[in-house]
């Protein structure tokens, strides 16, 4: 048994359940859409125009905007671990012979494909914004979102392996995922930013991703893209490990 | 080869709060090509056995002498395992990609266990739709996809209406006959338990008797009395009428329960208040004998 036949029709089962849920894809779009209308049509002014980078605010704000729709449609991706052991979809998965990598690998493959299609809309915007993005530039700009998704989902699939409510799950997600994007340079120049932020922001992972998104779509961001492309993979590949290896945990009696 | 093989199992769940609490202990089980039903009530180890069997919790100490594969192991849990958003034919598909099955086979496979099952018509419903009892078709139906040789089923009749379990046994019945399959049940529901061929009491985490139904009823003799009280407080009298008969006997609140009991016995009863029925143990009788709670005080002799 290789698991691929498990992991795709697992897969294809969350794409069916997104047909039937279309209130998910809305919210995942929504909220970064009003968060993004807030900040450059209340905050443009104020910051004044983005140094380290030849876009507008926001054009240079529409990656990070993409980011956080992955964001939001990874949580939900990672959550839909703790309905499907409410469901009792997930006993009935763990006790087929099917391997533990082919669950984890379903939701990572099926939640990024939604995430991905989530956010290529918001990147549709940026002809709009004055921004030329070429074919090369809005590949390069998936694949980051395709690692954000992949260390998002990974992670939250770790979480929800062990975390039994979905209220709980959330608070912790939310609490860790929104200081990571905010301290990304989403909205922000890293350059600019203040020294113990800058530092804080060159430790995030999501950081790098921006910057290599960045970079595929011609923004200067004065880092350097091939050390943001190793980091936004390595960031991914840890998402996959940490899923995988949580999930083929199972319970174990004391002797 | 038994299809089932434990021995000497031990399970213990530790947690921060209560400490370590013993689930299985020193727990032994063959089945091969039979209807097992694990009984006793709820917190006895039975959901525990059942993970045991299907492998997703591993004892502590122990063999699991004959690992059963899990390509022919199938589980209906206490509620259906099925996504409520998709269609039974959707599910169905789902659980034989599970099994490494290709879609032709799995097709084939549904189109006859739909037909069994009488769920042809009602394929591209979605879960959500369904009633309860049907919802319990299709997980079996679920269950069945991979032809198991073990399938174990866990109190699989909880909430559903007379009709609905009657069918849901009829189609069991008529399925296992068919597939010849080893099943195994765990229950507190003592009706459930009668459609075995062999029940296995259990109180924790130890097996305490085992046997057909019929020969657990034959330990409690022809003739069980029954004595319900008004008051608590009666308790000791009817203990000691009981005994002065030799009859054995044991009390669960306002219950009493004595086996082998001869049928003159209802004359005598000391307490007028008393509601005596004597008649031939049930299923029920012998379970509250064996495997009820700790509350329950054995008055007379030793049962086991």
């Amino acid at each position: 048994m290789n698991g691929t036949r498990a992991a795709i029709a697992l897969g294809n089962r969350e794409l069916i359940r997104q047909t039937r849920q279309p209130s998910r894809i809305i919210a995942s779009i929504a909220t970064p859409l009003l968060i993004w209308l807030f900040i450059v049509g209340g905050f443009s002014r104020s910051i004044g125009s983005v140094a380290q980078s030849d876009a507008n605010l926001a054009a240079y704000t529409i990656p990070g905007m993409a980011s956080l729709t992955v964001m939001f449609a990874s949580i939900f991706a990672a959550i839909s671990l703790i309905q499907d052991r409410h469901d009792g979809v997930l006993r009935a998965a763990l006790v087929s012979p099917a391997p533990r990598w082919s669950i984890a690998m379903s939701k990572i493959g099926a939640g990024s494909i939604l995430a991905l299609f989530q956010a290529i809309m918001v990147l549709l915007t940026l002809p709009f914004l004055g921004v030329t993005i070429t074919p090369i530039g809005i590949l390069g700009a998936i694949a980051g979102l395709a690692c954000i998704s992949i260390a998002l989902i990974g992670l939250g699939l770790a979480l929800a392996w062990i975390v039994d409510s979905s209220q709980g799950f959330h608070g912790i997600m939310n609490a860790l995922l929104m200081p990571m994007w905010l301290t990304s340079g989403a909205v922000f120049p890293v350059e600019n930013a203040a020294s113990w932020l800058k530092a804080i922001a060159l430790v995030n992972p999501l950081t790098w991703t921006h910057t290599a998104m960045r970079s595929s779509l011609g923004m200067d961001t004065g880092y350097s893209p091939t050390i943001a492309w190793i980091i936004s993979i390595v960031f991914a590949l840890f998402g996959i490990i940490l899923a995988t290896y949580a999930i083929s945990q199972s319970k174990k009696s004391k002797s | 080869m038994n299809a089932i093989d434990l021995a000497n199992i031990k399970v213990v769940y530790h947690t921060r709060k209560n400490g370590d609490r013993v689930a299985l202990d020193n727990f032994s089980l063959c089945a091969d090509n039979e209807f097992l039903a694990i009984l006793g009530p709820n917190g006895s180890g039975k959901s525990t056995l059942l993970n045991v069997i299907a492998q997703t919790i591993t004892p502590g100490s122990g063999s699991v002498l004959a690992p059963t594969s899990r390509k022919s192991l199938s589980v209906v849990f206490q509620t259906p395992a099925l996504d409520q958003l998709l269609t039974i034919h959707e599910n169905l598909m789902v659980a034989g990609a599970l099994h490494d099955l290709s879609k032709a086979q799995i097709k084939s496979r549904i189109a006859s266990i739909a037909s069994e099952l009488g769920l042809t018509d009602r394929l591209n419903d979605q879960i959500r739709h369904l009633s309860g009892g049907l919802a319990r078709r299709a997980d079996l139906a679920r269950a069945l996809i991979p032809h198991p040789t073990v399938l174990l089923l866990d109190e699989p009749t909880t909430g559903l209406d007379i009709d609905a379990r009657r069918i849901f046994w009829e189609t069991l019945d008529r399925t296992r006959s068919r597939l010849n399959m080893t099943v195994i049940m765990a229950t507190h529901i003592t009706d459930e338990a009668e459609h075995a061929d062999r029940v296995l009491m259990i109180r924790d985490g130890q097996l305490v008797r085992e046997g057909s139904p019929l020969q657990l009823k034959a330990t409690l003799g022809d003739r069980i009395i029954r004595i319900l009280l008004e008051s608590k407080s009666d308790t000791n009298e009817i203990a000691e009428w009981l005994n002065q008969s030799a009859v054995d006997h044991i009390s669960c609140n306002h219950l009493i329960l004595g086996h082998h009991a001869d049928a003159s016995l209802a004359t005598t009863c000391p307490v007028e208040s008393a509601s005596i029925t004597i008649a031939p143990p049930t299923l029920e009788d012998v379970y509250t004998f064996y495997a009820q709670s700790p509350s329950v005080e054995h008055m007379g002799g030793e049962l086991l």
